[in-house]
């Protein structure tokens, strides 16, 4: 009892190395953020002047702000219902294990594996209207009527950016394939002998054995989506108007282009909020916290 | 008991490691600041862009050495390479932000000098210029605006830029076209005669604030009346929404729906130029510096520099305005800050004004300063365009380097719409006025 009493002395001692790391490298800069965002804090100015509530006043009142907060949001759902489906979807399908399955794991990991930058040069080329494969294909088959400017089309834009990273979710098959081929097999056994056609045995066993590396991969999916910038920014840079504009990208064009620090910042606030409000409703929902059984 | 001393030791060595990160990072601060080593000579570090593929990066080299050499014992200058002008600027602005500049910055195309001057770090130069009868001299009318505020001159240029437009001779035999147009009305037929013998006739862009594009529509405006040409004069203009500038926009819909390439919306300069170098557009608005590409085999075929023509725009029209130089920022040397003087008058003097242009091309930012035979015999496309542009009768600045910096995105984020039909030319420039206006 005495060894324990002591070595439990001992624990803050060890973690107060990555307790000051998170401080210095997260806490601090985020205290930052949501103290400069109180602020009129611009490069072109001498001196920050501290205006309250002001910066959040205006995004109220900035429709470039709700637009970019919509797309966010939609980006959002649609990753986590459509993306993570999808990669559910082949993870039931690759756990049965059918001839070829460990291609096609590799396969479907690899454009998760490529680099943002490169993934967004392909597309460009892909949707590109010149010369781009969906043009030329529409054209080889008669419909050179459906041609047109995927990505600088307002009607058009959202669903083709979206279409660049929606589809590749290697990272969920991964990750849920790994879990489904660790349930235990007297547990489907179980359902067997009871009779369970292997569709009820996916959705009635499987699939709820699966619900908390589901809900990790929807965070994950969430959190993607709240950072995503780099693909944005190469293809189509918010444009055309505010057509694929998410928050980050609105925060940099504030930053870079206003050279309004505390605004940026303020908008960064909302974006931090927006992922600890979707953390805890995913969290809820699919009680990832909590014990199956 | 002995494990549990090397477990805390190694505890607290970590510890201090952490703390002793933000203690070094203090300390190279303070050895940044130490300017003067034990020799007496005053060391400026000079951080630029203009290093490895830029197409100054010779000349500054070649600047800097001669620097060198010529106050050896007194000052020395230590390059700082930062490749990529979006970087710099980055740099610039962090730096601002922090209040440490460093001695010299060359504010270029990107209007460091007002947020510098806003922060009240910028050396006054009006009574060192006003005392040197040789530096004086190189400040032209359009120099001192550029680089002057309230009257006081706190900057120096080195090179000008005087920007027309590039068309292809034979596309233009081929549509029967003999000479560049002196009216917008004609060069809106020549486009139709182009088009109808199949060729294209602009090479235009949209992205990354669509450069190209954006050269036709300033000169439009300029061209279209004194209100025009006042707005394109006007540093940070804020009101998009005159009708000079909607009928300009109205042209340059036509434009893009007419007669340009489809990867023109949403594509970015390169694709313009190489639309223009490939032979698959007749025209391109673009400055002297494009005039080494059109002899470069590795973007385009060996004869075609000569079926390069060069021009003014219609109705008399060239951009020709020094682009923003060097500053000197404030330092707690003021040894410092004389070097650094010294260093921007070497830097924008005829001699290095005429190095620009016989090494790169460069268009010097005076007038003043000779071109050389060296480089007319170098540079034959960009004498006789620089012949033409002398004779120009309407001048200004171009859009971009007047603009508030967030309307580069804004402007390419807008003209795939004026393109679709989704807005009208009214709806575009209300739009660049909102966003000018979210920097009062």
């Amino acid at each position: 009892m005495k060894v324990l009493k002591a070595n439990k002395m001992w624990i803050p001692v060890f973690l107060l190395p990555a307790v000051m790391l998170f401080l210095v490298i997260y806490a601090v800069p985020l205290g930052m953020v949501f103290g400069t965002s109180l602020f009129d804090y611009r490069l072109n100015a001498q001196e920050m002047t501290f205006i309250g509530f002001q910066n959040y006043a205006r995004l109220l009142k900035d429709p470039d702000f709700f637009k970019a907060l919509s797309n966010t949001v939609i980006w959002i759902l649609i990753q986590c219902i459509v993306h993570v489906a999808l990669g559910t979807v082949i993870a039931l399908i690759l756990y049965k294990k059918p001839k070829g399955w460990k291609f096609v794991r590799t396969a479907y990991m690899v454009p998760n594996i490529i680099s943002n930058a490169a993934i967004a040069m392909i597309f460009l080329n892909i949707f590109n209207p010149q010369f781009g494969v969906i043009n030329s294909f529409l054209k080889a088959i008669g419909l050179e009527s459906l041609t047109h400017n995927w990505l600088m089309d307002g009607r058009t834009a959202f669903a083709s950016v979206t279409m660049i990273w929606v589809l590749f979710a290697g990272y969920t098959t991964t990750l849920v394939l790994a879990q489904a081929l660790s349930i235990d097999e007297s547990v489907l056994e179980a359902a067997k002998v009871d009779g369970a056609t292997p569709f009820q045995m996916d959705i009635y066993v499987v699939l709820p054995l699966l619900k908390k590396i589901i809900g990790t991969t929807m965070v994950m999916a969430a959190t993607y989506m709240l950072q995503m910038f780099d693909l944005i920014y190469i293809t189509t840079n918010g444009g055309p108007g505010k057509t694929t504009t998410n928050l980050p990208l609105l925060l940099y064009g504030v930053y870079k282009g206003e050279n309004n620090y505390g605004y940026a910042n303020t908008i960064g606030v909302v974006i931090v909020i927006i992922g600890v409000v979707v953390m805890t409703i995913i969290n809820k929902v699919l009680r990832v916290n909590e014990e199956d059984y | 008991m002995k494990k549990r001393w090397i477990v805390l030791a190694m505890t607290g060595v970590m510890g201090l490691s952490l703390l002793a990160g933000c203690g070094q990072a203090k300390e190279n601060n303070t050895a940044s600041k130490e300017k003067t080593g034990t020799d007496g000579v005053i060391t400026i570090n000079y951080p630029t862009f203009q290093c490895g593929v830029n197409t100054a990066a010779p000349v500054v080299a070649q600047l800097i050495e001669e620097f060198n050499n010529e106050y050896e014992g007194k000052y020395q200058i230590k390059l700082e390479e930062v490749p990529g002008d979006a970087n710099y600027v980055d740099k610039i602005k962090v730096q601002l932000g922090t209040g440490d500049l460093p001695p010299v910055v060359y504010g270029g195309g990107y209007n460091l000098l007002d947020l510098a001057l806003a922060k009240d770090l910028v050396v006054d130069l009006t009574d060192t210029v006003n005392e040197d009868a040789e530096w004086k001299e190189l400040y032209s009318e359009a120099s001192l605006t550029t680089n002057s505020r309230d009257g006081k001159i706190y900057a120096s240029s080195v090179e000008g830029s005087v920007v027309g437009y590039f068309y292809n001779k034979e596309l233009f035999a081929q549509a029967g076209i003999e000479a560049p147009a002196k009216t917008w009305d004609e060069f809106f037929e020549q486009c139709d005669k182009l088009k109808a013998a199949g060729i294209t006739p602009l090479a235009m862009d949209t992205a990354e604030s669509a450069w190209v594009t954006q050269l036709w529509m300033g000169a439009m405006v300029a061209t279209s009346g004194d209100a025009g040409l006042e707005f394109m004069q006007t540093m940070n203009p804020s009101d998009y929404s005159m009708p000079e500038m909607i009928a300009a926009a109205e042209k340059v819909q036509k434009m893009l729906q007419e007669y340009t390439t489809l990867d023109a919306i949403g594509g970015k300069y390169e694709n313009a130029a190489n639309n223009f170098l490939s032979e698959q557009a007749a025209m391109i608005a673009n400055g002297p510096w494009m005039i080494g590409d059109f002899s470069d085999e590795s973007k385009t075929t060996a004869d075609f520099a000569d079926k390069v023509g060069s021009a003014i725009y219609p109705d008399g029209f060239v951009y020709d305005a020094p682009i923003q130089g060097y500053f000197v920022t404030k330092q707690d040397d003021p040894k410092l800050e004389e070097a650094a003087i010294e260093m921007v008058k070497f830097f924008t003097a005829a001699h290095a004004q005429q190095l620009g242009l016989e090494m790169q091309g460069m268009v010097p930012a005076s007038e003043a300063v000779e071109i050389t035979d060296e480089a007319k015999e170098k540079y034959p496309l960009l004498v006789d365009f620089m012949d033409q542009a002398s004779e120009a009768t309407v001048r200004s600045d171009n859009m971009q380097a007047t603009m508030y910096s967030n309307l580069l995105d804004v402007i390419s984020q807008e003209l795939p719409r004026l393109y679709s039909g989704e807005l009208d030319a009214q709806g575009f420039g209300d739009a660049l006025s909102t966003a000018a206006a979210k920097n009062q």
